[in-house]
């Protein structure tokens, strides 16, 4: 999988943070994030990372409310893999780099950076849908 | 700062003296017999209430207490939660959990929001969490009790006794640097002497209830208690799966020489990864 990375795109993703701190974190808040509005990227993915305690999804794409941003990754977290198995019907290779996907997500606070907080996630090609609301789990009847 | 660097002096100073002095006259732990358990001590285990399975955290419930039940806390701490709230509020949440360390006891028990499962052998009930790294409570059911000598931890020593079908547990010996958290954002170390009472059991089919009492004279003008809700799906599609805390901060990568390794992402000082702009 990860061979399939474009340089660029990897550069984008794991080298290419220069700003922030990095510190080993366990749970956080999520309030960084706007969780009043979404937007959407349509794009393909770069690379899933499937990992505790927050997988994150990067895609290189478009945003349908924004279009004059033009394409570039976009950064979205959610919760671990868990909670997504249970609460939002995904699995590890739910989607493949290269996939052509649409994402609507809250974005981050600071509207600068291109990130936010994924709500739903469509794969285009087989229109299967994979949601990320941890609290889904106490729904009566999960199984 | 001056005076801080003077108390901190201060503490080091009584610290070391106090520790001087016990090494003059060290304690032996008293040895804690483990013995084999025996075919009938297994029998056992099958007297005990069924809580087997996956266990989730009622996140809707914890969120509702913020509000509804907030530890009764000692002026300074108070104020200290107050702000930690304005900045959770205002986009900037205090990062509690850092360092991939345990959320700890009772915190682990307060504000997960992972699955957990729990495990009966003989002498033992063990709570095991999927998420955050190193979840993990050992209680002791063999009638021990808490040992003489200190060696704080993050979970603490817990001994536990059945009262019918309710498991009753006492913990103490907590490390201070373990938070009293209300949420991913709100708490603030428990600074020593807490003590956390439990009652556990089955509320419900798949619901069970953890009722806590937590007696923390640093933090707290007097014992909280709390109940917190956990349920389990009954038909059993889904198992607890692996959890690496430290692994949320790598990425999977081929190197040049075709060795699968991990490189490191930038978090920001809230614990979300950092993206550009």
């Amino acid at each position: 999988m990860t061979r399939f990375l474009s340089s660029a795109a990897a550069c984008a993703v794991a080298g290419g943070l220069a700003v922030g701190i990095s510190t080993v974190a366990a749970h956080h808040s999520t309030t960084m994030f706007d969780h009043s509005k979404t937007l959407t990227v349509t794009g393909s993915v770069v690379e899933l990372r499937w990992v505790n305690p927050h997988v994150s999804l990067a895609v290189d794409g478009t945003i349908k409310e924004k279009p004059d941003i033009g394409k570039a990754v976009w950064l979205m977290e959610m919760t671990s893999p868990g909670n997504l198995v249970r609460a939002g019907g995904w699995r590890r290779d739910a989607v493949k780099p290269g996939e052509q996907v649409e994402v609507v997500f809250s974005p981050l606070r600071d509207e600068e950076k291109k990130g936010g907080a994924l709500k739903k996630l469509t794969v285009l090609a087989t229109g299967e849908v994979f949601t990320a609301n941890i609290r889904e789990q106490e729904k009566p009847g999960l199984e | 700062m001056k005076i801080r660097s003077t108390a901190l002096v201060i503490s080091v100073l009584t610290f070391s003296a106090i520790s001087i002095s016990s090494a003059e006259g060290p304690k032996k732990a008293p040895a804690v017999i483990n013995p084999p358990p025996t075919a009938q001590d297994w029998a056992d285990l099958a007297k005990l209430p069924d809580w087997s399975g996956v266990w989730n955290p009622n996140i809707s419930d914890q969120d509702k207490q913020v509000k509804t039940n907030p530890p009764p806390w000692n002026e300074q701490t108070a104020r200290k939660i107050e702000q930690m709230f304005a900045e959770e509020k205002a986009g900037r949440p205090r990062l509690i959990f850092a360092n991939c360390l345990p959320e700890a006891h009772p915190s682990w028990m307060l504000v997960t929001h992972n699955a957990m499962e729990i495990l009966f052998t003989p002498g033992r009930v063990t709570l095991l969490g999927e998420s955050d790294g190193n979840r993990l409570r050992r209680i002791y059911t063999d009638g021990r009790g808490h040992p003489d000598v200190s060696d704080p931890t993050f979970h603490g020593h817990s001994i536990g006794h059945w009262d019918g079908d309710t498991l009753v547990v006492d913990t103490v010996d907590i490390l201070p640097q373990a938070p009293l958290a209300v949420s991913e954002a709100a708490g603030v170390p428990n600074n020593g002497d807490m003590r956390v009472v439990e009652r556990i059991r089955l509320a419900d089919k798949d619901v069970l209830h953890v009722d806590l009492e937590i007696t923390a004279p640093k933090i707290l003008t007097r014992p909280w208690k709390t109940t917190r809700v956990f349920f389990r799906q009954r038909a059993r599609k889904f198992d607890i799966v692996e959890g690496v805390c430290a692994q949320g901060d790598l990425s999977e990568r081929v190197d040049a020489n075709g060795d699968h390794i991990f490189v490191p992402v930038k978090k920001t000082e809230w614990g979300n990864i950092e993206v550009s702009k």
